[in-house]
């Protein structure tokens, strides 16, 4: 949203407190975030709140068929896919834990991110930005933690340039709240 | 266009996009890959990167994964109306297909699709119990706010009806006693012709996967 100027207001929810729970259900009938609420309506998941917004702003797909099917195949394949990573690689903007987390499984799926990387168009997987690079913006930064070398450098310096990068990233940073179960390797 | 897949009794991401073209009548070839003990379905490198089914081939380029095929497919074919017509109604649409997608892993991992199978009771651990609530939830809302147009999750079928529909095998498989309103919603799902025919050549199947069959030793 932010890549393609569509306004949205923001609400941050404090993840792990004893309150979230209840404050999630709030917003979010599958008690999950993210959550985006519109025109007096509810949708919920990343990847649902995606194609919602691509039927507002059709950029947001590639525009040659089957390039789009290709970036809704790769898409779908981060959403439901790529457990290790998520598991021994988590998320985790502010820490440097170069090394850590590449069990065999780990590598192996940082192996199919490289090949799906390598097959990039131009400057985003896809020559423009498009939904596909979103889905893949959380992998830039878990690459960026971990130090993980490798798989298309030039990608991750066109991904981490990327304004609305910059800005989610110097949020990250400031968040005073740190939370033990994700800094996986104090 | 291709549609690869695996065994029809235990492949309930493949089940999802051909019960979508089967109930929509859209022509497809169906290419059936078996499973190993494992689940990996051999040969599925030919047609896939990612190794695994399903996949629609579509003008020899390989479309994976069920979610990103039945988004293609219902932009294919957009008389079809895969998706259901209101906007606000294909949000939820979406956002349940997603959710799916990605979730439920107790419900997945602990009763496994086994169509042909009976293990009644099997695989209730308190987070399936949730998985299998929240299901109900979900079924019940979309009945309450769409049931006046037809008996499915948004009246007339949807891409959200195939996507449930190996959730109404399992619930059949492991016996889940359910609220009148999703039981109901449950035998619609069964009656498809689509679903029927699925389950007919899912119970002729005599492949045995053990990965997928944790309950077998209470059922030989």
């Amino acid at each position: 949203m932010k890549v393609y100027g569509m306004p949205f207001d923001e609400k941050r929810i404090h993840l792990y407190a004893p309150s979230s729970k209840a404050e999630i259900l709030r917003y979010s009938p599958a008690g999950k975030v993210p959550v985006l609420h519109d025109e007096g309506t509810v949708v919920w998941d990343s990847l649902a709140i995606l194609e919602y917004l691509a039927e507002r702003e059709p950029r947001l797909w590639p525009r040659a068929a089957a390039e789009r099917a290709r970036a809704r195949a790769i898409s779908a394949e981060m959403h439901a896919g790529f457990a290790k990573l998520r598991e021994h690689m988590s998320m985790n903007i502010r820490k440097r834990y170069p090394g850590k987390g590449r069990t065999p499984e780990v590598l192996a799926e940082i192996g199919r991110i490289s090949a799906i990387w390598g097959e990039a168009k131009g400057p985003f997987l896809f020559g423009e930005f498009s939904a596909a690079d979103a889905m893949y913006a959380p992998v830039v930064l878990r690459f960026r933690t971990y130090a993980v070398e490798g798989p298309n450098r030039r990608y991750m310096d066109t991904m981490l340039a990327l304004p609305a990068m910059r800005e989610w990233i110097e949020a990250a940073e400031r968040e005073p709240e740190s939370i033990p179960e994700l800094d996986l390797y104090e | 266009m291709q549609l690869i897949i695996g065994n029809k009794n235990y492949s309930s991401w493949s089940m999802r996009p051909w019960v979508l073209l089967r109930e929509a009548g859209i022509a497809f070839e169906e290419v059936q890959l078996k499973f190993d003990d494992t689940g990996h379905a051999k040969g599925a490198e030919r047609y896939s990167p990612t190794g695994k089914v399903p996949v629609l081939v579509i003008d020899g380029e390989p479309v994976w994964d069920s979610l990103a095929i039945c988004e293609s497919v219902a932009e294919r074919y957009p008389e079809k109306q895969l998706w259901p017509a209101d906007a606000r109604a294909r949000r939820v649409a979406r956002s349940i297909c997603a959710e799916m997608h990605s979730g439920f892993q107790a419900l997945r991992g602990e009763m496994p699709m086994n169509i042909r199978s009976r293990h009644p009771g099997k695989g209730r651990s308190p987070e399936s119990q949730r998985d299998i609530e929240r299901v109900v939830q979900i079924w019940t809302t979309c009945l309450d706010r769409h049931g006046a147009l037809g008996p499915l999750l948004f009246g007339r079928f949807s891409i959200a009806d195939a996507y449930y529909a190996p959730v109404v095998t399992r619930f059949q498989t492991y016996a889940v006693s359910l609220p009148p309103a999703a039981q109901a919603y449950c035998d619609a799902v069964l009656a498809l012709r689509a679903v029927r025919e699925w389950m007919d050549a899912a119970r002729r199947e005599t492949e045995f996967v053990a990965g997928d069959e944790p309950y077998a030793s209470d059922h030989r």
